[in-house]
C-alpha cells in the first residue's frame, strides 16, 4: 500500500513538471516569442487560447481550447498527418490541481496533395479543445492558464510555428466566454458513441477492410485512421460498403483505432472506434440471427456447462454443494431435493443475469467477452473477500448460526443451510465459472456474443442448465442419493480440506489482481483479507449463541474499532500529495537555483514511513501548501526508493547517511540551504519560509 | 452470399493492383531509373551494383530538411558512410514552379556553401522517379543492397520535428540501417513511417 506513493506521484510529476517550465518562463519574465511566420506579409497562423467561460467555479469542469486562425489555402493538421506534415501539439500549463483532460480533435478534412499524397488537415480556422476539472479549492484572484502549442502550417510549402499563450481568468468577468465557439466545434468532434449501424474489421494479407453494415443506401464511407507508430499505411478507399485500408510493406492490423464517417443526406456521422476483427462495433438488436447456429451453439453450451463443473474455477464450490446434499440428505432426503431444484435455480438466474448484462452492454455499444467481469478489480475483490470468508467458516474461525430471524446478510447466505443459500451457492459457482472456460463453451459463447438478445439469452441460460444437470438429476432420481456416502465425522476434516481449495482459488483471484492493479492491488487485496479474517475472529469467538448480551456489545464494538482502523490507515498510506511536486535532479535543482526562487527539496522513498509521515501531516495540508504558493517555492522531490547515487552522494554531502532530509534555498544563489529536523512540523516548514519572504520581495 | 463474396473478393484484387503500381517494397528488387545530376551526368542505379545506395528525398526550403542540413546531421551521415564505400544519392523531386526547384548551379551553390558530402544530386522535376518509389515526404530514405534489393524505407529518425535540438536524441534510422547491414547484422527496423513536408510533385 505505501508503494501508491510511487505511482501517484508519477503520474503527478508531467503536469507538475510541465506547470514549473511555464512557472519558470514566467518568472525569468522570458516568454518565448512566436515563430514568426509572415510569408508574404500575411501571418499564416494566429493561435489565440480561449475559455468557455470567464468565471471558473471551484471544483466544476469548463472548456479550454486553442483557435487556430489560418491564413485563406493554408492548414495545420490532426492527431494523424497523413503522408506528410505533423500533427499539431498543445502542452496545457495549469496552475496546481486542474487537471486537463485528452485533447477534443474536430474532424478534419481529408485533402488530396499534388502527386497523390493525402493529409488530414483543417483549413480557413479550428478549435483544439480541452475539458478542465477545477480542483475544489480556487485561489483568490485572477487564475493564469497558459498553453504552449506548435504546429506545421502547409500550403505549397510549409513553415513550422509555435506560440506560448496565457489567458486570465477569474478577472471580474462574470459571463459565459466564447460558448458559441466551442458548440460549434464540440459538434463536429467524432462521437464516442455506438454508432447507429455495424462496423467491422476483416485484415487479410495486408489489406484491412472496414465493412459498414446497415448504412443508407448511397452513403459515402470513409475511415480515418489512427495507425500505431511507425505504421505506414495507404489511403483508404471506398468499395461498395467497405473502406479499404492496407499496410505499406507489412501485414494487417489485428486491431485498428480510427473515425468512421458516414456522409448520407447531406448529414456527415462521424464515430471513434477501435476494431477488432472478431468484436464488431454494433447496436444492439440490429444484428439478425442465425438459426442453425443458434442451435450447435445450444448443443454446445450444454455439454460446456456440464464439463464446467469439473473444472478447476468451480469445483471446491461444487464439492462443497455435494458436501451439503450429503448432510441434508442424511436428515431429511426430501429436503435435499428442494434444494439441488434451488441450487440449480440459482445458477441458472445468474446466467440469466450475465445474459442480460451482456446485451445491455453491447445495446450501449461497449465491447463485452466471456468473464468480463473480471476485468473489473473491484468485481474480482468482492469476490476474493467472499471465497476468503467461505474458507474461514470451513476452518471453523466463525460459525454462521440459521436462526429464525436471520438477518439475510450474504456472507450468511454464501454459508447457509437453506433454501436462499444453496440458491446463493448456485449463483456463486456461476460467478466463479465464467473465467474458466470448458471444451465446447468457447465455441459456443464466443457465438452468444455475436447475436441478438433472445439468442445470447438461450445459449447462456443452456450453459446453465449443463451445469445444474447433476443436481437437477440427483432432483429426478432422488434414489440415486444412496450412492453419495453417509455424514460422520469425515465431514469436518473434509471441510477444513475445501477451505484450502478455496484458499488456492484466492491465490489465483489475487493474481488477477495483481495483472489489474499491480503489486498496491495485490497488497490491498492482502489488507482487505487481514480485517476480514480479524472481524470474523471476532465473531467466532466472541459473538457466539451462547455468548452474553455484554460481550456481543464489546464484539460489536471492536469490530467497528477494527474498521475504523482500518480504513484510516488506507486513508493515510494511499491519499495523494496536492503539492506541485517536481522530479529532483542536480540539472533541476540548477536551474531552480539560477530563477532565485526558494526551493525546497524533499529528500524521500516510498519505504520511509517517518517521510511519508512528515510529507502527511507536516508538509500536504493547507496552511503549507498556501505559503508555499505564496513564496513561489519551487518544490523539488528527491526520491531515494531505488538508491539513486545522485541523490546518495548529496545526502553524503549534507552530513545524511538516509532519508528523510527536508533542504530549504531561500532564495538567491548565494544563500546557503537551511538543513531542517527529520521530524518537521507545519511549523518548521512554515518558519523556514518566512527567511524567504524578502528575497521573493526583492525580485 | 458467395456472389457478394466473390464481388468482394474481385473487389480487392482490383484494389490491391492499384495500390501495387505505386512503392517498392523491402525485400524485393529496387526499380532502375536513370537520372542527371546537377552536373548534368547521367546516373543509372543497375550501376551501382555490388554497393549499398542510399536515397534521399531532398527539397532544400523544406523545414524538415533544413533542421537536417543546418545542424550538420545529414552531411555527417554522407561523409561517414560515403567514406565507407556506400553511394548515397540525393533527389530533388520538386516540379517546375515548385518549391525546391531549382536550376542546377544554384543547388550547387547551397550544396558547397553546406558542405555535402554525397554522391550526387539528382533532378526528377517530373517525379517519375518519385513515384516509382513512392515517396511521400522530404527527407524520405531508402537504403538498397549490393545486390539491388530494397532493405530500408521510411523516416531518417524517430523524431518528427523541426527542432533542431531534437537531433540529438533522435534514434537515426539510417544509421542504425547501416551500421548493422554493414556489420553483417540483419537491419532491424524496415519500415517506418517518413515525416517531413510533401515532396512538392506537378499538379
Amino acid at each position: 500500500m505505501i508503494l501508491q506513493f510511487g505511482m501517484t506521484k508519477g503520474r503527478r510529476s508531467v503536469s507538475a513538471a510541465v506547470f514549473g517550465f511555464a512557472m519558470a518562463l514566467m518568472s525569468a519574465g522570458a516568454v518565448a516569442p512566436s515563430q514568426a511566420q509572415v510569408v508574404d506579409g500575411h501571418q499564416l497562423v494566429k493561435a489565440q487560447l480561449i475559455a468557455d467561460t470567464q468565471h471558473i467555479q471551484p471544483g466544476q469542469k469548463f472548456r479550454l481550447g486553442v483557435l487556430y486562425a489560418m491564413y485563406p489555402n493554408w492548414h495545420i493538421y490532426w492527431k494523424y498527418a497523413g503522408d506528410a506534415g505533423i500533427p499539431t501539439q498543445i502542452d496545457w500549463q495549469l496552475p496546481p490541481g486542474f487537471r486537463a483532460g485528452p485533447l477534443q480533435w474536430p474532424l478534419p478534412e481529408r485533402e488530396k496533395e499534388p502527386g497523390g499524397l493525402e493529409v488530414f488537415d483543417y483549413n480557413n480556422e479550428v478549435l483544439l479543445f480541452t475539458e478542465v476539472q477545477a480542483p475544489e479549492q480556487l485561489p483568490a484572484g485572477p487564475i493564469d492558464l497558459g498553453a504552449k502549442t506548435n504546429w506545421l502550417v502547409c500550403e505549397k510549402e510549409c513553415v513550422p510555428g509555435d506560440a506560448q499563450l496565457s489567458l486570465k481568468l477569474n478577472d471580474g468577468g462574470q459571463g459565459p466566454g466564447n460558448e458559441s465557439l466551442f458548440a460549434k466545434y464540440a459538434a463536429s468532434v467524432p462521437k464516442t458513441g455506438p454508432p447507429g449501424y455495424t462496423l467491422s474489421l476483416k485484415p487479410s494479407g495486408n489489406q484491412m477492410v472496414v465493412e459498414f453494415s446497415g448504412v443508407p443506401e448511397g452513403s459515402k464511407l470513409d475511415f480515418f485512421p489512427e495507425p500505431p507508430e511507425n505504421v505506414v499505411l495507404n489511403h483508404g478507399k471506398q468499395a461498395g460498403n467497405s473502406v479499404v485500408l492496407s499496410v505499406d510493406g507489412g501485414t494487417a492490423l489485428t486491431q485498428i483505432k480510427g473515425v468512421a464517417v458516414v456522409q448520407a443526406n447531406g448529414k456527415t456521422d462521424a464515430f471513434e472506434v477501435e476494431l477488432r476483427p472478431t468484436a464488431a462495433v454494433t447496436q444492439g438488436g440490429n444484428v439478425s440471427a442465425d438459426l442453425a447456429g443458434v442451435l450447435q451453439a445450444i448443443g454446445f453450451a450444454l455439454i460446456g456447462g456440464l464439463i464446467l463443473n469439473v473444472m478447476p474455477c468451480v469445483l471446491p464450490v461444487i464439492s462443497l454443494k455435494i458436501f451439503g446434499f450429503v448432510s441434508e440428505a442424511g436428515e431429511r432426503p426430501d429436503k435435499a431435493l428442494r434444494l439441488a431444484l434451488a441450487f440449480s435455480a440459482g445458477i441458472l438466474s445468474c446466467f440469466a443475469l450475465l445474459a442480460a448484462i451482456v446485451s445491455f452492454f453491447r445495446a450501449i455499444g461497449a465491447q463485452v467477452g466471456w468473464g468480463f467481469q473480471f476485468q473489473d478489480y473491484r468485481f474480482v475483490l468482492v469476490i476474493a473477500c467472499l471465497v476468503f470468508a467461505f474458507a474461514l467458516n470451513l476452518f471453523g474461525v466463525f460459525e454462521l448460526t440459521v436462526s429464525a430471524r436471520a438477518t439475510g446478510g450474504l456472507a450468511k447466505l454464501a454459508a447457509g443451510h437453506g433454501y436462499g443459500g444453496a440458491f446463493f451457492q448456485g449463483a456463486f459457482a456461476t460467478i466463479l465459472a465464467t473465467p474458466c472456460t470448458a471444451p465446447f463453451l468457447g465455441t459456443a459463447s464466443a457465438f452468444a456474443f455475436t447475436q441478438p438478445a433472445w439468442a445470447t439469452f438461450l445459449i447462456f441460460f443452456s450453459i446453465g442448465i449443463g451445469m445444474a444437470l447433476p443436481y437437477l438429476l440427483l432432483a429426478i432420481q432422488p434414489k440415486w442419493l444412496r450412492y453419495l456416502p453417509k455424514p460422520g465425522d469425515w465431514m469436518v476434516r473434509l471441510k477444513q480440506l475445501l477451505g484450502f481449495l478455496l484458499l488456492a482459488t484466492l491465490l489465483w483471484l489475487s493474481w488477477i489482481v495483481g495483472r489489474l492493479r499491480g503489486v498496491d492491488g495485490m497488497v490491498e487485496l492482502g489488507g482487505l483479507l487481514l480485517i476480514i479474517g480479524i472481524l470474523a475472529w471476532i465473531k467466532g469467538s466472541f459473538w457466539t449463541p451462547v455468548s452474553s448480551t455484554r460481550s456481543r456489545a464489546l464484539a460489536a464494538l471492536s469490530m467497528v474499532g477494527a474498521l475504523a482502523i482500518a480504513l484510516g490507515s488506507y486513508y493515510f498510506v494511499t491519499a495523494p500529495s496536492e503539492l506541485p511536486w517536481q522530479t529532483f535532479s542536480q540539472q533541476s535543482l540548477d536551474n531552480a537555483l539560477q530563477s532565485g526562487r526558494p526551493i525546497f527539496v524533499d529528500f524521500t522513498a516510498d519505504w520511509c514511513l517517518t517521510c511519508k509521515a512528515n510529507e502527511r501531516f507536516a508538509l500536504d495540508n493547507a496552511a503549507v501548501r498556501q505559503a508555499f504558493v505564496q513564496h513561489r517555492v519551487v518544490m523539488l522531490r528527491a526520491d531515494w526508493t531505488h538508491g539513486d547515487p545522485e541523490i546518495t552522494q548529496i545526502l553524503k554531502e549534507h552530513g545524511r547517511a538516509g532519508v528523510p532530509m527536508y533542504l530549504f534555498y531561500p532564495g538567491g544563489k548565494d544563500r546557503p540551504p537551511m538543513i531542517l529536523p527529520e521530524l518537521i512540523s507545519s511549523q518548521t516548514v512554515l518558519d523556514a519560509l518566512k527567511t524567504s519572504s524578502e528575497a521573493v520581495a526583492n525580485l | 452470399m458467395i456472389i457478394r463474396n466473390l464481388c468482394f473478393g474481385f473487389g480487392l484484387l482490383a484494389l490491391s493492383a492499384g495500390v501495387a503500381l505505386a512503392g517498392v517494397e523491402v525485400g524485393q528488387p529496387a526499380p532502375d531509373f536513370s537520372l542527371p545530376d546537377t552536373n548534368g551526368q547521367s546516373h543509372r542505379l543497375s550501376e551501382y551494383k555490388g554497393k549499398y545506395v542510399v536515397l534521399e528525398w531532398y527539397n532544400p526550403d523544406c523545414p524538415f530538411v533544413r533542421k537536417h542540413y543546418g545542424s550538420g546531421n545529414m552531411q555527417a551521415l554522407q561523409k561517414e558512410f560515403t567514406a565507407k564505400g556506400v553511394v548515397w544519392l540525393s533527389i530533388d523531386s520538386s516540379a517546375p514552379g515548385q518549391e525546391g526547384n531549382y536550376p542546377a548551379a544554384k543547388l550547387n551553390e547551397m550544396a558547397s556553401s553546406q558542405g555535402v558530402a554525397r554522391t550526387a544530386l539528382l533532378l526528377d522535376p517530373d517525379g517519375k522517379v518519385g513515384h516509382e518509389y513512392g515517396a511521400k515526404t522530404t527527407p524520405d530514405m531508402y537504403i538498397i543492397s549490393p545486390e539491388g534489393k530494397l532493405l530500408y524505407e521510411g523516416a531518417i529518425d524517430n523524431k518528427p520535428s523541426t527542432v533542431l535540438s531534437d537531433i540529438k536524441s533522435a534514434t537515426n534510422y539510417v544509421k542504425v540501417a547501416l551500421d548493422s547491414t554493414l556489420a553483417g547484422k540483419s537491419v532491424g527496423q524496415t519500415v517506418t513511417r517518413p515525416y517531413g513536408c510533401s515532396v512538392k510533385y506537378a499538379q
